[in-house]
């Protein structure tokens, strides 16, 4: 399990930069870092069924002047984590724990958005720093400042999924067993409902004259040809 | 009209430093380091191996765009500052044109990129992960990518080589009218989406994939909660419990 979290460590640290600090190639979508972080831990279909689930969760949430969105990254991979603990631990395993995994990451993952607006925080002061760096013609030290805050985002992208990982064990070591009948016994529902949500708040986001129309056609026309098939 | 003095290493450096754009992302000034940073190789050629204080006060200033689009800006204020230094008259200085174009840049980027790529990318995947095809998320980072990678890279390197006049050029790339084409598309791929999910949920159920239309007034209903401030959380929550709660009275 120390590798295992190990790994997970090392993956909140790469794919959490990828959020906002480094490149931004989208590697930090749930749909590619849970997959990425299962296929490493040995779990690949529980990677991909959580990052299913939580892909369009928080797609609409557009990271645009100060405003933080969830960190869906760090939810994707403790969710992820937490799927493999179950199975080590309790010997869950299979559709029902994935989702009490997701269900647990999704609160304890708003620790995220606390996490972030304290790094900028933290930042502010490096570009106060910088203003004396540039008084004083110093270039050299304006990119140390620079790398700082860099090094701030891994913390609190180590902090936030150190917080899902631990929280969640914490809270479904004794609530899985208990819950994961019930969880079964929604079915595909509770699965798919993720995705239907996710989908409804983004079809609300995306502002588009007729886009109700085009959605309502589209489901409509799909059914009809599923229907008719 | 001055030649280009910078060379093509140096813009590759400057362009490997655009990915650390918003490295330092702050509440006060925003991506100021991140554009001194990706500045500072072009502007060491310029000015020798340690610019003016005046040079570097005038772009610690505060900065916020799309971290793409920044790339474009930060070629161009590099052209500007070659050709401030080589005495040429400019209709704009290189301080006022990134102060001038941030905006609207930011307002381009926005719409295409996070408004409307990021939700295409993410729902042909999705489309692709439900069939069981376990490298959709390989088809998300290339959808995404490709045109990222092209506005990151190019963005720079046009900048720089054309100067003010690259303004003019990202004018008729009509990166809005591209965004709403995009939004479109993605509309109709979600609404295929979710009657994927419905049928399967039907056959689960042994019924008539036709029972699917009932989930069409439940979608829009979420959509009009989420569009009346109601957050993805809140609707989990309410899910959830409505499911479970079916689930332990039947």
């Amino acid at each position: 399990m120390v590798a295992a979290y190990l790994t997970t460590g090392a993956l909140a640290v790469i794919l959490g930069l990828d959020r906002v600090a480094v490149l931004q190639c989208m590697v930090s979508r749930p749909l590619v870092a849970a997959p990425l972080t299962g296929w490493l831990l040995g779990i690949p279909m529980a990677g991909v069924e959580v990052g299913m689930m939580l892909e369009l969760l928080w797609l609409g949430r557009l990271p645009v002047g100060a405003v933080i969105p969830p960190d869906d990254t760090q939810v994707a991979i403790g969710a992820t984590a937490l799927a493999l603990t179950m199975e080590r631990l309790l010997g869950l395993h299979g559709m029902p724990a994935v989702i009490l995994c997701v269900l647990v990451a999704i609160p304890l993952g708003m620790i995220g958005q606390y996490a972030d607006t304290r790094v900028r925080e933290a930042n502010n002061l490096l570009a106060g720093s910088a203003d004396a760096a540039a008084a004083a013609g110093d270039s050299r030290r304006i990119e140390q400042l620079h790398w700082r805050g860099v090094g701030h985002f891994i913390l609190a992208a180590l902090f936030t999924c150190s917080v899902i990982v631990a929280g969640g064990t914490l809270l479904l070591y004794p609530l899985a067993p208990l819950l994961v009948g019930t969880v079964h016994e929604t079915g595909l529902a509770l699965q798919y409902s993720f995705t239907m949500i996710g989908a409804a708040v983004l079809l609300g986001t995306l502002n588009v004259s007729r886009g109700f129309f085009l959605f309502g056609a589209a489901f409509v026309a799909t059914l009809l040809v599923i229907g008719l098939r | 009209m001055s030649t280009p003095r910078i060379s093509l290493s140096i813009l590759l450096h400057g362009c490997l430093r655009s990915i650390l754009q918003q490295g330092s992302w702050n509440f006060e000034r925003m991506q100021n380091l991140g554009f001194i940073y990706q500045l500072l190789p072009g502007l060491r050629r310029l000015y020798g191996p340690t610019p003016p204080a005046g040079v570097l006060q005038r772009h610690t200033e505060y900065f916020n765009t799309h971290p793409y689009m920044a790339s474009w800006i930060a070629g161009t204020v590099l052209r500007l500052e070659e050709k401030q230094l080589a005495g040429e008259t400019l209709p704009v200085n290189a301080a006022t044109f990134r102060s001038m174009v941030m905006a609207p840049y930011a307002a381009m980027g926005d719409a295409l990129f996070w408004g409307a790529l990021r939700p295409l990318a993410a729902v042909v995947a999705l489309l692709l992960a439900i069939q069981g095809i376990l490298w959709a998320p390989l088809v998300l980072l290339l959808i995404y990518n490709l045109p990222h990678l092209m506005c990151r890279c190019g963005g720079w390197l046009l900048g720089y080589r054309q100067g003010l006049a690259s303004v003019e050029l990202l004018q008729r790339l009509r990166l809005p009218d591209v965004a709403i084409r995009l939004k479109e598309l993605t509309i109709i791929l979600l609404g295929v989406l979710c009657a994927l999910l419905a049928a399967r949920g039907c056959a689960h159920q042994e019924i008539a994939p036709s029972w699917g239309l009932a989930l069409l007034p439940v979608v829009l209903v979420f959509t009009w909660m989420a569009r009346r401030g109601v957050s993805s959380f809140s609707l989990v929550v309410i899910t959830t419990a409505s499911l479970l709660g079916l689930a332990l009275v039947f």
